[in-house]
Parts: structure tokens; C-alpha cells; sequence
């Protein structure tokens, strides 16, 4: 075969408007689905979390089953078989001026149900990784729990949960690929219907894999940069720099301390 | 409760109008699933007065401590600070019921607590970890509990780490500034729970030495301690504590020197 070069550099470098559109798709719908990803993730750690047993036992049982099936069955599961049961089915609406299609609903909600389990989880170790003692000195300050929650909890844990959230977030930006199974226009979507009228497919899919490429480099430079701050604001040393990041690169003398460990007070001592 | 009537009789026994004494424990027991960890303790302290405890580890010295200010709830018995229940009420049927969060929040201002292992917090300046209870909890202008919190670190002989991060001090400098978090909400009492132990030896003198300068100044403290020649030096009373009960209460120069209990004379033989 014969790689078709002029056609790849003009796919890559000035894409069509089409493709432009389901990058965009692709990028508002991973950053909407994980914002409310964030906050379900949230409360079914609290859940978890709460000495009231119903609340255990939905946090639990919900994790259980969204981690262990696919989600491109949810997926299918929430747009397709809940309409075919005439359960729900979602319905194009009008959002703020702007038509947001049912297929491109399912999507947010089925990532944003699906994400929820393992933020949560992350959620949960990352406040469970913060000393007990740092809860006792704050009670022994006159703090309520819930408010040694928010002063002293969370803000050291939230340290602890970044690097984590952020690699869920990168999979989930490319689990958007596989949203092109209930006809969300995205950029694999796009990239497909490309491909079928040209018969340039592996030009094209070269180009597809490229942008998702793209999108995760641009978030691990996002994402070491909350990270520094974060460090900074802790005063802990920064964090690994994005190319040692991205290529593996790692020399053995520069090893920074796990954040974990930094927090341990005996450490200090 | 022989020991504790004992005790009543020396010397520096604590006075006996019940309203001066700011801590009355009565009959505690204590266990962690089926391991007793206290039983029937009884223990009264006055204003202005200086306990320390000691005895063997795993006598029940810390869990007893921890119950003062509610860290560790007990299984019965009762504990009075300032004459109130602490963490428990009495309903209006006359049962013992757990007090609100923001209830026991409030009781807890009050009562100093210096941990071992210091858990300041790491996400704040020392200065921040000084004043943030006063500004969050007392609600009192930022400005003057900033001032307050200066005054306090030179008192424990950090002025000049009012910025610095907590990471970067030394253990007993850590110490210190956490003794200085607890003298920030003004306590009625401070309870030290092993404040030396977790301290390289060349640390200890700075801590004790804030400590002593503290006793001196009046204030009402109870420590769990195996410094002996600090108890001997500031403690009003000394309370020896084994297997979950207390089997000796005195003044340091009549307990050490002339322990009653076997058990007491054991454990001195070890540490003096």
C-alpha cells in the first residue's frame, strides 16, 4: 500500500470542520462528565464512609457492579435497553440556547456513573491516608469532625488524590472513544465516517490516534502543573517533571518522596 | 478505693470542695474489645495542680489521659472537667446520652492536648497551626490571635519560625509549637500525652524546660511521662498506674522514695 503523505499532513494540520467538532464533543464531554464525576464520586465515598449501614451498603453494591462490568454495556445499557424497555429514554433538549442531543446525554451520564465508582475509591484511600492524628489534634483544638473535615482532612488529602484523579481522567478522555456505539458524533465517531467515504483508514486513524495524543500530553502538562502548585503550597519539593512524566525517563539520585510518606509526622522527628 | 483515700490524706492532696477540683474521674472502665484497659480508676485533680502519670507500659497511662478530653469514650463510670460530664449529658429522663459534636467541640476548646507525636499540620506555617483554632473555633479577630500566637512562640523560644513550615522544624521544636497550638485557645487544663517520647534525647531538655516554665506559671497540667527527674522537679503529685488501675498516688519525694506498693517499687527499680 501506499501511505497517502499530502492527505495525512492536511488531515493533521488543517482538519476538517467535521473533526474539529468531535475533538470539541470529545473534550466538553470528558471535562462535563468528570466534574460530576468529582461530586457523585464524593458522596458515594462519604456513603461509604458514614456509620449508617443502608448508606454502606448502597456505596458498596454501587461499586461492586459499575467496577465490575463494561462500560460500553452500561452505555448500552442506559441509552439503547432503558428506551427499548421504555424505561427512559433521553430526548434531545435545549440547554442554555444550545441543542444537546439524547445520544451525547447518555454519554455524560453513563461516564459520569461509571467514572463516579473508582473516583470514589479513590476518594476514600486518599482520605484515609491522612494521619489519625491529624483528625485527634484538631478535635483536641475544639473542631467539630466536620469541620477538621474541611480545614485539615481534605486539604492534605486532596494532595494525595491528584495524581490518581488525574490518570482517571486521562482514561477517560480515551474511554470517549467508545461512545461512537450509541451515535455520539465525537472524534473516533467522526473519524470513522471519514475513513468509509475516503478509504483512507489508516491515514486517518494515524491522525485520530494523534489528536487523543494530544489531549493527554496537553492534560499531563495541566495535571503536573496542579500538582506543583499544590507542593508548593504544601511546601513539599515539586512534583516529577512532565517529560521524565511522559517518556519514563527517571534518574535513581532525584527520587522525590512518595506524598504519603511525606506526611507521616514520625518522618519529621 | 484504699490508694486514692491514701492519697487523700498526704500532703499535697488536692483540696476537697469538689467545685476547685477541674478534673473528677470516678470508677472508669475501659476495655478494647475483650481486653480491659482500665478498671474503676479514680482520679482528682485541682486547679493549679501538677500530675504526672507513670507506670509500665500498656498500664493504661495514655487511654486514661485520652479520656479527659473524649478522644477515647469510655464503658462506664464518669469523667467531670469543670464540673460538666465531658462528652456525656444527662437527658431529661435522667440517662447518661452522648453530647452533640459541637457540644463536645466546645468542652474540648477549653482542654489543652499535646500528642506524642506532635501532629501539627503539615499544610500550614507554624504561626497558622498556632492561631487557626482561636480564629475557626473561638472566632476572635485574626489580627489579635496572630499577635497572641507571637507571643506564644517566644514564649516557647521560636520567634523567629513564625513562617517556617512544620516539615522543615526539629522534633522538639515541633513539640514546642504544639504546645504552643494548645496554649492558644487559653485551656483551663493541659493534658500531655508522652510529649518527650518520640524526641531524639538531645530534645528532650528544650520541651521539658517549656513544660516546667508552664507548671510554674500555674497552670493545670496532667502528664503521662517517663522523664523522672522532671516529675520529681514539677509534679504536685505523682499517679502510678498499673494494669488499668491506679495503685499509687502521691508526692514525687514520698513515692519514690517510699513507695507502698510492690508493683510501684518494681516499676522504680526500672526507670530511676
Amino acid at each position: 500500500m501506499k501511505f497517502d503523505w499530502p492527505y495525512f499532513w492536511e488531515s493533521l494540520l488543517s482538519p476538517s470542520p467535521q473533526f474539529l467538532n468531535g475533538l470539541a464533543l470529545t473534550v466538553i464531554i470528558s471535562v462535563v462528565a468528570m466534574a460530576l464525576a468529582l461530586l457523585l464520586g464524593l458522596v458515594i465515598a462519604l456513603m461509604g464512609r458514614s456509620r449508617f449501614l443502608p448508606f454502606q451498603l448502597f456505596a458498596s453494591l454501587y461499586i461492586w457492579v459499575i467496577r465490575g462490568t463494561p462500560l460500553l454495556v452500561q452505555l448500552v445499557i442506559i441509552y439503547t435497553g432503558f428506551a427499548a424497555a421504555n424505561i427512559f429514554r433521553f430526548e434531545d433538549t435545549d440547554v442554555l440556547g444550545s441543542l444537546i442531543k439524547g445520544a451525547v446525554q447518555a454519554a455524560i451520564i453513563g461516564l459520569m456513573l461509571n467514572e463516579s465508582a473508582y473516583i470514589s475509591e479513590i476518594v476514600r484511600s486518599g482520605l484515609e491516608s491522612v494521619d489519625r492524628g491529624q483528625n485527634e489534634a484538631a478535635l483536641s483544638l475544639g473542631m467539630t469532625p466536620m469541620h477538621s473535615m474541611r480545614k485539615i482532612i481534605v486539604p492534605q488529602a486532596i494532595r494525595i488524590m491528584v495524581p490518581p484523579l488525574g490518570n482517571s481522567f486521562n482514561g477517560l478522555m480515551k474511554s470517549t472513544s467508545i461512545l461512537s456505539i450509541i451515535g455520539v458524533s465525537e472524534m473516533f465517531q467522526v473519524g470513522s465516517t471519514m475513513s468509509a467515504a475516503t478509504f483512507k483508514v489508516f491515514e486517518i486513524y494515524i491522525v485520530v490516534a494523534l489528536y487523543y495524543l494530544l489531549l493527554t500530553t496537553v492534560w499531563t502538562f495541566i495535571q503536573t502543573a496542579i500538582e506543583n502548585t499544590l507542593n508548593v503550597r504544601a511546601g513539599l519539593p515539586r512534583a516529577e517533571p512532565v517529560f521524565k512524566r511522559l517518556f519514563g525517563i527517571r534518574s535513581r539520585k532525584q527520587a522525590t518522596p512518595a506524598p504519603a510518606l511525606a506526611l507521616q509526622p514520625a518522618d519529621a522527628a | 478505693m484504699t490508694t486514692q483515700h491514701a492519697a487523700s490524706t498526704s500532703a499535697s492532696t488536692p483540696p476537697s470542695d469538689p467545685h476547685d477540683n477541674i478534673v473528677q474521674a470516678v470508677d472508669v472502665c475501659k476495655s478494647f474489645g475483650d481486653k480491659r484497659i482500665l478498671s474503676d480508676v479514680n482520679l482528682t485533680v485541682a486547679r493549679g495542680e501538677v500530675v504526672v502519670m507513670v507506670g509500665p507500659s500498656g498500664a493504661g497511662k495514655t487511654t486514661m489521659l485520652r479520656t479527659i478530653n473524649r478522644l477515647e469514650s469510655i464503658d462506664s463510670g464518669e469523667i467531670r472537667v469543670n464540673g460538666e460530664l465531658i462528652g456525656q449529658r444527662v437527658n431529661k429522663h435522667g440517662k447518661v446520652v452522648e453530647r452533640s459534636a459541637r457540644d463536645l467541640a466546645r468542652q474540648r476548646a477549653d482542654i489543652g492536648f499535646v500528642f506524642q507525636h506532635f501532629n501539627l499540620f503539615p499544610h500550614m506555617s507554624v504561626l497558622e497551626n498556632i492561631s487557626l483554632a482561636a480564629v475557626e473555633v473561638r472566632h476572635q479577630p485574626k489580627s489579635k490571635v496572630n499577635e497572641y500566637a507571637r507571643e506564644l512562640l517566644a514564649r516557647v523560644g521560636l520567634s523567629d519560625k513564625a513562617d517556617a513550615r512544620t516539615r522543615s522544624l526539629s522534633g522538639g521544636q515541633q513539640q514546642r509549637v504544639a504546645i504552643a497550638r494548645a496554649l492558644a485557645m487559653r485551656p483551663a487544663l493541659m493534658l500531655f500525652d508522652e510529649p518527650t517520647s518520640a524526641l531524639d534525647p538531645e530534645m528532650v531538655g528544650e520541651v521539658l524546660t517549656v513544660m516546667k516554665d508552664l507548671a510554674e506559671a500555674g497552670m493545670t497540667m496532667i502528664v503521662v511521662s517517663h522523664e523522672m527527674g522532671f516529675t520529681r522537679e514539677v509534679a504536685d503529685r505523682v499517679v502510678v498506674m498499673d494494669a488499668g488501675t491506679i495503685i499509687e498516688s502521691g508526692a514525687p519525694d514520698q513515692v519514690f522514695s517510699n513507695p507502698r506498693h510492690d508493683r510501684t517499687r518494681q516499676f522504680l527499680s526500672k526507670v530511676l
